[in-house]
């Protein structure tokens, strides 16, 4: 074996981007081992529980930039209590006294109290970026803190964040001397800022180059803005409620039209949508669009901008595209690599959204598309084959029916030969949510074909145990197995216990799982977490061993249950 | 940066968070997941939700803020603004007034015209050889001279309108 110094090693080693790279070459020997971790500055943790700060600490004592998840992905969608985890707090604690040097936070699906937010902002001299995604528990006094005291703030990006909004001026705390920022995002808050402040903010940090806007930014402070910081890349327009003809909407044209570089727009919370020709003189350099937090544009309006936009490679919109719209996108974005449908009627039976054929036209006009999460009222096995064949590199294929159990609306069968279709051609594919009417077939399929899945989400599907045992027995690379509404239980559970140590975690809510059964699991499988979620109202005092788990969340871990864990949680 | 947000999975990705009251669930552990999702038997105990439908806060899978966006949407009207301009036709003394904003293009426009006025109404796209009992649509502009509905892209001429006439065809 030759010999390097580690000096080379490590400058080997920089060369490795990927977590997961970083992680096998530290895997080779000793030596390795050792000068990767003294080498390591941006470490990834999926699960928060996995390991406690304080093993991070000591593996990696040169942590610059690190990311962590919290909450299982199904908190998303209000299945688990506000109080369950995922606190952030002791996290910032440990590494104010180990990383002095840290510049990078990014979370997501944290717990965050201002108390954090201001311990961050005092404790890292040189922080950087904080990245708060779908996080919880801190208001604008946090923000204020982060403002004020991180001197070489470069990116504040708050993303769908619950933050209770003090109104509190937060903006204005920027120091004068504050000319860093490349990113800021506060397009998820809902409260005012200060608009003076944001337009001086802006006009003084010349390398900002992404710049989300809330709904209490209008038209006109946008216009001067953008007349501030042409060199914008990425633009979240507040609001945009202007009168067509009248002088502001002319120089908000202009202002675009000065805008050569804007690459990716969102936002327009309130929008005017005869004001939306505005937008026209920078869509045809637009590679991501998203539009679906903008109800007030409706198909018509969508479909002339979407004509404007053929670099598309990013799409998300509401379903009031309707099949029309998508068959416009079809034939204009031939970039297209990922698409969202986000229902715009979120009620089962509501308005027709979007079908099948919407579907299938965009399958079939644009090949490059890889990525997909789509909104619909029904769908047929033949569609799902077709859109298959014209599309075989699908990565994520997240198809949501909202009426639960519907089957092929034209042949009344479940989707099963149609999901079947979609991993038997997607070999690459990662990231698989099924819906519709859907029997043990489907999951035997997904044993037997889906080889590189990483994330299966499954609701209201499957017959019995069988189900879920064809998709552990035969999904090699499964980290993320999130079930919910399926009639799977103990047996299912308890063949291959082995297989969850393999994996990040299991999530299982509404299924035929015991308590028994979760004591079974947790008693064989000393190094998983086996949490039992209970209902904070209907605790009782001594649960039968066989009464069935409403929320049960598996997860391997180094160290043991929680500390923090609330009293309605129980870890077997 | 102007990198785009929402990139692989292995970064963090943009997702929802639980904004809503906690989704206790009411219902017994007898009740099917039909009546759980309060879909066909209004006996069922549905979760919490912010709507007459009973809609159940775990179910479409769309994340707080999107629900409450479009819950927001379906509870007040879009403000619109509209824009309203004098219509005459020619040989008759009273107008009418129509919110040009209402229309999409010069098509829609001329049908409404043609049903207000109850003519067959003209623009530039569709000007034959004039017809005794056909109409010319014309508008007064910014610079105060009369044109020829139709010649500019429609969202230039709403820049620029000021009112409008149905003239005779023969006198175009």
């Amino acid at each position: 074996m030759m010999y390097f110094p580690e000096e080379v090693l490590e400058h080997v080693f920089d060369f490795l981007s990927s977590h997961r790279d970083r992680n096998a070459a530290s895997l080779v020997c000793k030596s390795w081992f050792k000068v990767e971790r003294w080498s390591r500055h941006k470490v990834f943790i999926g699960n928060c529980y996995a390991i406690t700060p304080e093993r991070l600490i000591k593996r990696f004592p040169k942590v610059r930039s690190l990311s962590l998840k919290g909450k299982p992905h199904f908190a998303d969608f209000n299945l688990v209590p506000h109080e369950w985890g995922g606190f952030v707090l002791p996290w910032i604690e440990a590494m104010a006294k180990s990383y002095p040097g840290l510049e990078e936070l990014r979370l997501k699906r944290m717990v965050v109290s201002d108390e954090s937010l201001e311990l961050l902002s005092r404790a890292f001299p040189n922080f950087k970026a904080l990245v708060l995604v779908s996080c919880e528990g801190f208001t604008t006094d946090g923000l204020a803190s982060i403002a004020a005291n991180c001197r070489f703030l470069r990116e504040l990006d708050l993303q769908e964040n619950d933050v209770d909004d003090h109104r509190g001026h937060w903006l204005c705390r920027f120091p004068d001397s504050c000319t860093s920022l490349v990113s800021l995002n506060f397009a998820c808050l809902k409260g005012e800022v200060n608009l003076g402040a944001l337009e001086r903010l802006v006009a003084r940090c010349p390398n900002l180059r992404s710049l989300r806007l809330n709904r209490s930014v209008p038209a006109e402070i946008l216009c001067k803005i953008l007349v501030k910081a042409p060199q914008l890349m990425d633009l979240g327009a507040g609001s945009c409620i202007l009168v067509p003809r009248s002088d502001s909407f002319t120089k908000l044209t202009s202002a675009f039209l000065n805008c050569a570089s804007v690459k990716s727009l969102s936002g327009f919370w309130e929008v005017t949508p005869r004001c939306l020709p505005a937008v026209y003189p920078i869509c045809s350099k637009l590679t991501s669009l998203n539009l679906s937090y903008a109800p007030a544009i409706q198909g018509n309006d969508l479909i002339k901008l979407i004509r404007h936009c053929q670099k598309l490679q990013r799409l998300w919109v509401l379903d009031c595209i309707g099949d029309k719209g998508l068959a416009v996108v079809a034939s204009t974005c031939k970039e297209l690599q990922e698409l969202r449908v986000f229902p715009s009627d979120p009620y089962v039976g509501g308005n027709a959204g979007v079908t099948e054929e919407g579907l299938v036209s965009v399958s079939i006009g644009c090949p490059k598309l890889h990525s997909l999460l789509y909104f619909c009222q029904q769908m047929t096995n033949a569609a799902l084959t077709t859109v298959a064949k014209n599309c075989p590199r699908f990565t994520r294929f997240r198809l949501c029916i909202l009426d639960p159990k519907r089957p092929d609306h034209m042949t009344s069968q479940p989707l099963d030969e149609g999901f079947g279709a979609i991993v038997q051609s997607c070999k690459d594919l990662r990231r698989l949510s099924l819906s519709g009417l859907l029997t043990d077939q489907v999951f035997l399929y997904i044993g037997m074909y889906a080889e590189r899945l990483e994330m299966l989400s499954i609701a209201f599907a499957g017959d019995s145990d069988k189900g879920m045992l064809y998709v552990l027995n035969g999904c090699k690379n499964l980290r993320k197995l999130e079930i919910r509404d399926c009639p799977f239980g103990d047996d299912a559970l308890l063949t291959d216990v082995g297989k969850y140590e393999t994996m990040r975690s299991l999530w299982m809510s509404s299924c035929d799982v015991t308590i028994r059964g979760c004591k079974v699991l947790a008693e064989k499988m000393p190094r998983l977490n086996v949490e039992i979620i209970n209902d904070k109202d209907l605790i009782e005092e001594t649960p039968d061993d066989n009464q069935k788990v409403e929320k049960m969340y598996v997860y391997r871990t180094l160290d043991g249950p929680r500390k923090d864990a609330p009293e309605f949680v129980w870890t077997m | 940066m102007g990198r785009p947000s929402n990139s692989s999975s292995s970064s963090i990705d943009s997702s929802s968070h639980p904004s809503l009251s906690s989704a206790s669930s009411l219902c017994k552990r007898d009740l099917s997941t039909d009546l759980r999702l309060g879909l066909s038997i209004s006996t069922s105990q549905p979760q919490h939700s912010s709507n007459s439908r009973d809609q159940p806060a775990d179910w479409p899978p769309i994340k707080p803020l999107l629900r409450s966006t479009l819950a927001e949407n379906g509870n007040h009207r879009q403000h619109q603004a509209t824009f309203f301009v004098k219509v005459y036709m020619e040989g008759v003394p009273i107008g009418r007034k129509l919110d040009l904003f209402a229309h999409d293009s010069y098509e829609g426009l001329i049908r409404t015209l043609g049903c207000m006025f109850r003519t067959t109404v003209l623009c530039s796209d569709f000007a034959q050889a004039s017809s005794s009992n056909s109409h010319v649509l014309t508008y007064e502009d910014k610079e105060g001279d009369w044109m020829m509905v139709g010649d500019v892209p429609w969202e230039m001429f709403l820049t620029t309108v000021k009112r409008l006439k149905i003239t005779r065809a023969d006198k175009c």
